[in-house]
């Protein structure tokens, strides 16, 4: 039976076979466009200052924004299931605080590094615990987080530094092979990260929950519970991300970078992850963390005042965001 | 057909209620291997709550569930789903972001000795399952977002199939397919149950009821009227069953009564469903669009409504020329659109049916910048009486309480309030009860008669030839041709939907 | 209906609000004296009228998380117009203020013309501002504002702090807007369903540009007020202002989602929030103590408004 409607025999069998770079760009275009930005940069700066290239910097750049880059992991699985956590920096803070003072205390190391992890799980349990179960949007339930830790923070540190760091504890200054622990372990995460996402059940299972949660129901897929599993690794991610943060210096400041949350948040929406859910992959933001290093440390070699940092990572979010949204248009 | 006499699912005095109102009256209903069982019923009248008793959504408060002869009891969708019962719901539960064979399988995916997921089996498995529904052009790396509703229907099946279903419930399937899709699923369907599958077929649409069906079940306010198998109905039957009287006329027509041309349109494009559109309409006049999903009609009255304005040509009302860049625009210029989708784009479901109803004329309900309430909920209060919508909560009610035609009562109702000279309805039944239906009808017989012009888009080919005193065709953005109601027949129409579509196709 | 009504989230806040002060005035007699009340109101003036707007902005759905930044900005640019550009300083301050507007303005644009999700407009806004406010004054502050200046930020007018009269005039005004008339009714079918709005006939677009021109233009007067009232202006001024601003409009019962909330609830969420960070410090209870009770209290009242909608909603 002629049925009208059916494509042309022509377009099935192009449809049969999708080329491999056409998967690749549709799958990793984000990806693409930052690496791209990125090598603009460095040979165009490079260029400008060949200092900029020296393998000092170069390693400076890409380890010194590492604990961002595996902060951004957890927070990538939380966006991709549709939430979003803007507690992240000061529960960072804190369990910086924590690890510090475990280790001037003559605690073992590896409890200075294991407790944050730990208690980073416990926290985001209960946060996961509200969302999922108690139904509060994670927007209002990780803003009363930020000030309970917030508050916390001051309260535990009362504005003191910790110093007198044990060496043993800096993980983040120890160099195997030349090149700063910092490195392998956020290559190593992310791409451990990104297989996962990609090839277990579970991890699949976020892109539903964040696509279409209802039919992600239909499916059996148990997201209460699914849910409080995503904040717990990313507590857990958090907490990582703090042991990179706390060794880096000699020194552990009693405040936070301000607005590191919105800094990871950041970093997964220029990665690619839509701030809608269901989309987007881990290993864009920990491009794009690097990505903003690079620019950081582009405008000191380039003598452009490091103040104008901040607006210049705000104009690169603007343009990111508004090239998509024209060339999801355009496709429409 | 062989047809095991022996029922796969079997209800027995199953009775449910929501807060204290009896949805299910001790309703028996069976379906066996092999069969179509098709289930009808006016809206509210039980059949989604039975179905969702049927998959495991439900538990029911009273009566039995029988599978295959034994007692059974479903703790949860997925209890439901491993027994062999599975559903393609209207709305599709898919997610647009992944492909075809990441949909089929999630949940389930084959997986490898070492426990990571096995893509080249899912991958090939899915192929396998789409091309036993003859869907060879259906590629299983496509994201579902790039699908239309008829693919994405089929990639619902296939995953049912993936499940083993042994039976099938669906869900209004046609409600937005083309004439070559219905066509194509109608095939699905009967090969499904050569295969032994037992289908629960929910539908409003005749033709295919008594195409497809072996036996029927009404239902009415909750109770079982009767289940007969198809040989023993007619349609007449079939709609006195269904709404307890005899519907005379299921379109009446009045006398038109067609004034001077109220409104001209020439060589109107935008993008690349509007090409070239040049009609006219008068006073009085309903003038029918028929055409293909796609065709190119929403986006005509988009165009029309301000939604996405033309690019070219001319747009003349009363005989002169107009610009409409906007909805508010078009609204001021007297022209009113009644949206195909009244959930997502007719109506505000969390606000009340007043607040609802005044929504296109707050302008004519301020003094100063205050709202007259009062006078807001007088105008609700009348507009409910005359359009005859039920609700149970009065005009405070929120809308998305009601059931679909007194929805669509309180969108009509709401352009109506702004006194429009044109009013478009897109697909005015679509979901909407024989009884609603009927009443929509009649409503826009009056209206016609008092001189509003009226351009009705509509998929059933039934309505757009017992309503309309003009037919205008379209295809591929294209107006193929304008029928009068004299020489419009079911053959002619269909014909000029369908016969361009191949021929532009082999262009 | 009568028991629907009084399970409001605002009629539970208000109770819990009276509750709260009650306990507070009885922890220290420094508490209820007109003196301290007064003093409160000032302090609560700039984060209130962005509140207020932000109330609406939530309403639609969308989110403004670079009022902050904006506060930032318009204390640089007024420094800057005045000092660098040796403008009179009402002229520096409009400028400013006008300035803040435009920031508004972009947000608005973006996000309505764009359809960029806010969250992430205003994110981006907010390093773009600040990082403008910074780059702009290079971290150098500037101070030596004259006298009459500090009428605004630290003076009354008929003994009520001159802010306070601003901000009580604003409220009043915003709640009649949004429950009253016909933009209200827009911002709230915006929230609830924008493409029905959009449908219908509202302006979707003009309102959502009205409405963050208008968040912008708060922020910018708190500014400018923030400026008088210290005394000094320095580019981080404002930071964290936009959590602030958002806790006490979610606390006040408007939906993250939109479609839902009103100015009164904000106010209350106001008044809570101030109240108990006040009332603590006298009592003896350290700031921070303070900071993580407020985060309590936030996620404590949604916690509770969402048992008694047994309905589910979000």
């Amino acid at each position: 039976m002629a049925l009208a409607g059916t494509p042309s025999l022509k377009a099935a069998g192009l449809r049969h076979q999708s080329g491999f770079w056409t998967k690749l760009y549709r799958g990793y275009g984000q990806e693409t466009v930052i690496l791209c930005a990125m090598i603009f940069l460095l040979v165009a700066v490079g260029l400008y200052n060949p200092r900029f290239l020296s393998s000092e910097n170069l390693i400076t750049i890409f380890s010194g924004n590492a604990y961002i880059a595996v902060a951004a992991i957890g927070m990538a699985m939380i966006i991709i299931t549709g939430h979003i956590d803007v507690s992240v920096g000061a529960l960072i803070g804190v369990l910086a605080t924590i690890s510090g003072t475990l280790a001037v205390s003559g605690y073992p190391v590896w409890v200075a590094w294991l407790l944050p992890v730990v208690i980073g799980v416990v926290i985001n349990m209960v946060i996961g615990v509200l969302v999922a179960y108690a139904r509060i949007p994670s927007i209002v339930v990780t803003l009363g987080m930020l000030s309970i830790l917030r508050g916390g923070l001051i309260s535990i540190t009362g504005g003191a530094w910790i110093s007198n760091l044990p060496p043993a504890f800096l993980l983040a200054q120890q160099k195997p092979l030349g090149v700063p622990a910092p490195i392998y372990i956020m290559i190593a995460l992310s791409i451990l990260a990104a297989f996962w996402m990609r090839y277990s059940p579970f991890g699949r299972s976020l892109y539903a929950i964040g696509g279409n949660p209802e039919a992600a129901r239909a499916v059996g897929i148990p997201i209460e519970r699914r849910i409080v599993s995503v904040f717990m690794i990313h507590g857990a991610f958090a907490g990582l991300a703090t042991i990179l943060f706390a060794t880096q210096l000699q020194v552990i400041q009693s405040t936070v970078p301000p607005n590191l949350e919105l800094t990871v948040i950041t970093a997964v929406v220029i990665g690619g992850v839509s701030i809608l859910g269901g989309t987007g992959t881990v290993i864009g933001s920990t491009l794009a963390a690097i990505l903003f290093a690079t620019i950081g440390s582009a405008l000191i070699f380039t003598n452009v005042s490091a103040y104008w940092l901040r607006a210049v990572i705000g104009l690169l979010i603007l343009v990111t965001v508004l090239a998509d949204m024209i060339r999801r248009r355009r496709g429409a | 057909m062989p047809q095991s006499p022996l029922p796969f699912v079997r209800l027995a005095g199953v009775s449910k209620s929501f807060g204290g109102i009896r949805v299910l009256k001790d309703v028996d209903f069976d379906v066996r291997p092999g069969e179509v069982h098709a289930l009808l019923g006016e809206n509210g009248a039980g059949k989604s709550t039975l179905i969702k008793i049927i998959s495991g959504l439900y538990l029911p408060d009273g009566g039995s569930i029988e599978i295959k002869g034994r007692a059974a009891s479903f703790a949860s969708t997925r209890d439901a789903t491993r027994q062999g019962i599975a559903t393609v719901y209207q709305e599709l539960l898919l997610f647009p972001e992944l492909t075809v064979a990441e949909n089929i399988f999630l949940g389930h995916y084959p997986k490898r000795p070492r426990g990571g997921i096995d893509w080249s089996q899912a991958r090939n498995e899915a192929r396998v399952l789409l091309d036993s529904l003859d869907c060879p052009d259906l590629d299983v790396d496509t994201k579902i977002a790039k699908l239309s509703v008829a693919q994405r229907q089929r990639v619902e099946i296939a995953k049912a199939l993936s499940h083993d279903a042994r039976v099938l419930i669906m869900d209004e399937p046609t409600a937005s397919l083309t004439q070559a899709d219905v066509l194509r699923l109608m095939d699905i369907v009967r090969s499904l149950r050569a295969r032994g599958v037992a289908i629960i077929y929910v539908s409003h649409r005749m033709p295919e009821i008594f195409a497809l069906a072996d036996r029927v079940t009404v239902l009415r306010d909750g109770a079982l009227i009767g289940t007969k198998p198809i040989g023993d109905l007619n349609e007449e039957s079939l709609v006195a069953m269904m709404v307890g009287r005899s519907i005379d006329q299921l379109f009446p027509k009045a006398e038109p009564m067609i004034g001077e041309t109220i409104l001209e349109v020439e060589g109107l494009s935008f993008g690349k469903l509007v090409k070239d559109i040049s009609f006219s309409l008068r006073k009085g006049e309903i003038l029918g669009i028929a055409g293909l999903v796609g065709s190119g009609r929403t986006e005509l009255a988009l165009t029309l409504f301000g939604i996405t304005p033309a690019a070219a040509g001319m747009i003349r009302l009363n005989g002169k020329p107009v610009t409409i860049r906007s909805p508010r625009a078009a609204r001021d210029f007297g022209i009113a659109y009644v949206p195909e989708d009244r959930g997502l784009q007719g109506l505000v479901k969390s606000m009340s049916i007043a607040q609802n109803i005044s929504m296109a004329s707050l302008d004519r309900l301020t003094r100063g910048i205050l709202i007259r309430f009062a006078k807001e909920a007088a105008r609700a209060t009348e507009a409910v009486k005359r359009l005859g919508v039920r609700a149970r909560g009065g005009i405070h009610q929120p809308v998305g309480e009601l059931s679909g035609g007194n929805q669509q009562k309180v969108v009509i109702a709401k352009w109506l309030e702004t006194s429009p000279a044109i009013l478009i309805l897109d697909e005015p039944t679509r979901g909407v009860d024989v009884g609603a239906k009927a009443e929509i009808h009649a409503m826009m017989g009056e209206l016609a008669q008092k001189g509003l012009a009226i351009i009705m888009i509509s998929s059933e080919l039934p309505e757009v030839l017992g309503m309309s005193d003009r037919i205008l065709v379209m295809n591929n953005g294209r107006v193929i041709q304008v029928f009068d109601r004299s020489e419009a027949t079911p053959e002619s129409v269909g014909a000029a939907m369908t016969v361009a579509h191949q021929t532009l196709e082999a262009a | 209906m009568s028991l629907r009504a009084f399970l409001r989230h605002e009629t539970i806040l208000a109770i819990l609000t009276v509750i709260v002060l009650t306990v507070l005035a009885f922890q220290s007699d420094k508490f209820f004296t007109v003196a301290n009340l007064l003093n409160q109101g000032r302090l609560i003036s700039e984060v209130g009228l962005v509140a207020i707007i932000m109330t609406f902005v939530i309403a639609t759905g969308g989110i403004d998380l670079s009022v902050g930044s904006i506060v930032g900005l318009t204390a640089i640019l007024t420094g800057v117009f005045w000092q660098n550009f040796g403008l009179p300083l009402p002229l520096a301050a409009g400028m400013a203020i006008l300035a803040g507007m435009v920031a508004g303005f972009v947000n608005g644009f973006i996000i309505a013309r764009f359809g960029v999700p806010p969250l992430i407009a205003t994110l981006a806004t907010l390093a773009l501002y600040r990082g403008l406010a910074e780059g702009i004054s290079q971290a150098r502050s500037v101070r030596g504002y004259p006298d009459w200046f500090y009428v605004l930020g630290q003076g009354d007018l008929g003994g009520i702090p001159t802010q306070l009269w601003i901000l009580f005039a604003v409220a009043i005004i915003c709640a009649v807007i949004l429950g009253l008339t016909s933009w209200g009714r827009t911002v709230y079918a915006i929230g609830s369903n924008e493409i029905a709005a959009c449908f219908s006939g509202l302006s979707v677009d003009g309102a959502k540009l009205a409405i963050y021109t208008a968040s912008g233009f708060a922020a910018a007067v708190a500014g400018v007020i923030f400026v008088s009232r210290v005394s000094t202006t320095r580019s981080d001024m404002g930071t964290g202002l936009e959590l602030d601003a958002i806790t006490a409009v979610v606390l006040g019962g408007t939906s993250i989602f939109g479609g839902r909330g009103t100015i009164i609830g904000t106010v209350l969420g106001l008044i809570l929030i101030q109240g108990l960070k006040n009332g603590l410090s006298l009592a003896g209870i350290k700031g921070d103590g303070t900071i993580v009770l407020i985060g309590v209290v936030l996620i404590m009242t949604i916690l509770i408004t969402n048992i008694f909608r047994r309905d589910g909603t979000r």
